[in-house]
């Protein structure tokens, strides 16, 4: 180290406790139930993805194909079959599976101990569930269709009442066509806030409680509208992980698995009311898990929470609605962003009105939603996944074999440590910057195909994508920065 | 566009990607984030006197605590005076307190509180209790790199971040 830096660290030091904090602490831990955090990436890096994010948005701009390749007249991406599987079977597998898992998880929180860190629910839900299931829907596909609980259910009761009542089977209702994914947003933001402002989140009884809620929303809502229609417009998981399968190059159906070109499946995306409204919920939440660990906002957080306790809130819960500010705040920013894009788009020309706009361009967002959740995550996911699935040695983590905390070996002993060393810091900070590089170009191409779709002219599409691409280099940038030292 | 113009392109922005990247790894020395970025070796200093004393006092022996009750500990030489985190009222005194210390080093830090509750280093997970108007001492082999939270497990108040980087 030089003594310059040194000196530098000094003052920063010195003008970090010299700042007065009139109320007290800041919001105590983002990632819902882990106090750390990763380091900063380095600052080499950092330079090397800005310049080539930037680059290769202009070179792609002008290379990029002139004719629509992922959808529109002449293309086709029915994919060819690769395998077929035993259709019937799996279903009842996987459905098992999830039906298990999801009652086991419940139990675990309701009759194990109560301590956040001993008990598998807070673990399994913020980790294995939230991050574990993007990351598989990114290798094999919709898994989450596959091991869905409540879809399980749904399937069988309906298979079943079908059975029984024969011709007199009511049909289910149609679903608002205005309601489209708002009620995935609205479950998403929920969740998020749970895990980002609620004092109690790693609480495990009160989160067995919250699964069981959802879950009975979900059935109301099925035997409502019908298990399929359900599940592709308001189940916020079945949502979002089934947007997040459609960038791999294969996909289900039934038993059988079919390939697609990479990010075939999402053009073909159904435009419905609520689904920007999604993936701006899922990016600005992400922002604001990032952000929340940064000095803008610990500075920000005791002022705001000082607001609140002058209204006549205590402590904790000033300190709750100090963060859902905060989320409700990067919710907004973010989509605001992308309305101001959208808006560039529109003066190009062309018949659509702004929110006609933004839905058609909405699914360009999925990349870089899931880019997102991996560089904020995947640390999470490598480390306190292995309480789940320990690596070392492979097999059944410590809150498997002991999901209560009661002292149980369901599958013998197990490492209680997580071992630190499978990745480097470095390693971490490389895939957090190639997701959100990739995010990035993903959305590039994915935008640049529907213009030229929407466009008539070539001119009038490429004029429409620099403000796309404005959009997108805004998104990735936050995104390096939410990573980098200026905000660490 | 003509494939050699294409491939024209390609060079161009690889020089430019190149280029870039210089010119943005140049102003690395910007000391905002050098500040922020860099990983300072030593831990940071106690800002304030305590009137309960940490463990490692410095090379001095003879150091004059006022505290009623000096914890004895043997003095080691050539250790830095371990930083205190002081908690007033069940927050920390000055907002949330940064310690950071370089990778592989024996960590050193001291709570001294107000209040009874436990300590609580996560990543590490190391609970230590500590009483009302006493303090307790870490020390451990900063192993494990990251940024951590030190918390009052009872009151989830986090009253430090613990930075171990290289």
């Amino acid at each position: 180290m030089t003594s310059r830096r040194v000196g530098v660290a000094a003052v920063a030091t010195g003008l970090a406790t010299a700042t007065p904090a009139l109320v007290g602490p800041a919001v105590a831990s983002a990632h819902g139930i882990v106090g750390r955090e990763d380091l900063p990436i380095p600052r080499w890096l950092f330079a090397w993805a800005a310049t080539v994010v930037l680059v290769v948005s202009f070179v792609g701009l002008a290379t990029l194909w002139p004719k629509p390749r992922l959808e529109g007249p002449g293309v086709s991406v029915e994919g060819r079959r690769v395998v077929v599987l035993p259709r019937l079977p799996l279903e009842v597998l996987f459905g098992a599976f999830g039906v298990i898992a999801f009652a086991g998880t419940v139990y675990a929180g309701l009759a194990g101990t109560q301590t956040g860190q001993a008990n598998l629910t807070p673990t399994l839900v913020f980790v294995a569930f939230w991050v574990g299931v993007p990351v598989l829907s990114l290798l094999f596909g919709d898994v989450f269709a596959a091991i869905s609980p409540w879809r399980a259910v749904g399937r069988v009761t309906g298979a079943a009442v079908r059975r029984f009542s024969g011709e007199a089977t009511p049909e289910p209702l149609p679903y608002p066509a205005w309601l489209g994914r708002w009620p995935a947003a609205a479950g998403i933001l929920i969740f998020a806030w749970v895990e980002l402002a609620y004092p109690d989140r790693d609480d495990p009884s009160q989160l067995a409680v919250m699964m069981l809620l959802y879950a009975a929303v979900q059935l109301l809502g099925m035997s409502l509208y019908g298990v399929k229609t359900w599940t592709e417009r308001a189940d916020a998981f079945g949502v979002v992980f089934n947007l997040y399968s459609r960038i791999v190059p294969w996909y289900w159906e039934g038993g059988t698995l079919r390939r697609r070109p990479l990010l075939g499946g999402l053009p073909s995306l159904e435009i419905l009311p609520g689904t920007v409204g999604l993936l701006v919920v899922m990016i600005g939440t992400t922002s604001f898990d990032g952000f929340s660990a940064g000095p803008i906002w610990s500075s920000l957080a005791p002022d705001l929470q000082a607001r609140f306790i002058d209204l006549g809130l205590n402590q904790e819960h000033a300190l709750q609605a100090a963060a859902t500010v905060g989320v409700l705040g990067a919710v907004l920013l973010i989509g605001g962003l992308y309305r101001l894009g959208v808006a560039g788009v529109q003066s190009v020309g062309g018949k659509l009105s702004a929110t006609e706009l933004a839905g058609r361009f909405a699914h360009t967002l999925v990349p870089i939603s899931l880019a997102y959740v991996i560089a904020h995550y995947v640390s999470l996911l490598l480390y306190n996944g292995q309480k789940i699935i320990s690596v070392s040695p492979l097999g059944a983590g410590f809150l498997l074999t002991d999901p209560l905390g009661d002292g149980s070996r369901l599958f013998g002993s197990a490492n209680a440590s997580i071992d630190y060393g499978i990745i480097t810091p470095n390693g971490i900070a490389y895939v957090q910057v190639a997701a959100l590089v990739l995010g990035h170009i993903a959305g590039l191409v994915l935008a640049h195909d529907r213009a030229l779709v929407l466009y008539a002219k070539a001119r009038q599409a490429t004029r429409s994508q620099y403000w796309m691409l404005a959009v997108m280099v805004g998104f990735t940038s936050l995104g390096l920065w939410l990573l980098s030292a200026q905000n660490s | 566009m003509q494939q050699s113009q294409r491939m024209g392109l390609i060079v161009a922005a690889v020089a430019l990607v190149i280029g870039g990247f210089l010119v943005a790894r140049g102003s690395s020395t910007d000391p905002q984030t050098t500040a922020a970025g860099s990983p300072s070796a030593t831990a940071v200093a106690p800002q304030e006197t305590t009137t309960a004393a940490p463990p490692a006092s410095g090379s001095i022996a003879t150091e004059t605590v006022t505290a009623p009750t000096p914890v004895t500990t043997t003095p080691k030489p050539a250790t830095p005076a371990a930083p205190v985190v002081l908690v007033r009222g069940g927050k920390p005194s000055g907002g949330v307190k940064k310690l950071s210390f370089k990778g592989g080093d024996e960590i050193r830090f001291s709570v001294s509180s107000d209040v009874a509750d436990e300590v609580h280093v996560h990543g590490y997970d190391l609970m230590k209790d500590v009483k009302a108007g006493g303090t307790v001492s870490f020390a451990f082999k900063g192993d494990i790199e990251g940024v951590f939270e030190v918390e009052l497990e009872g009151a989830g108040v986090q009253i430090a971040s613990l930075k171990v980087a290289q």
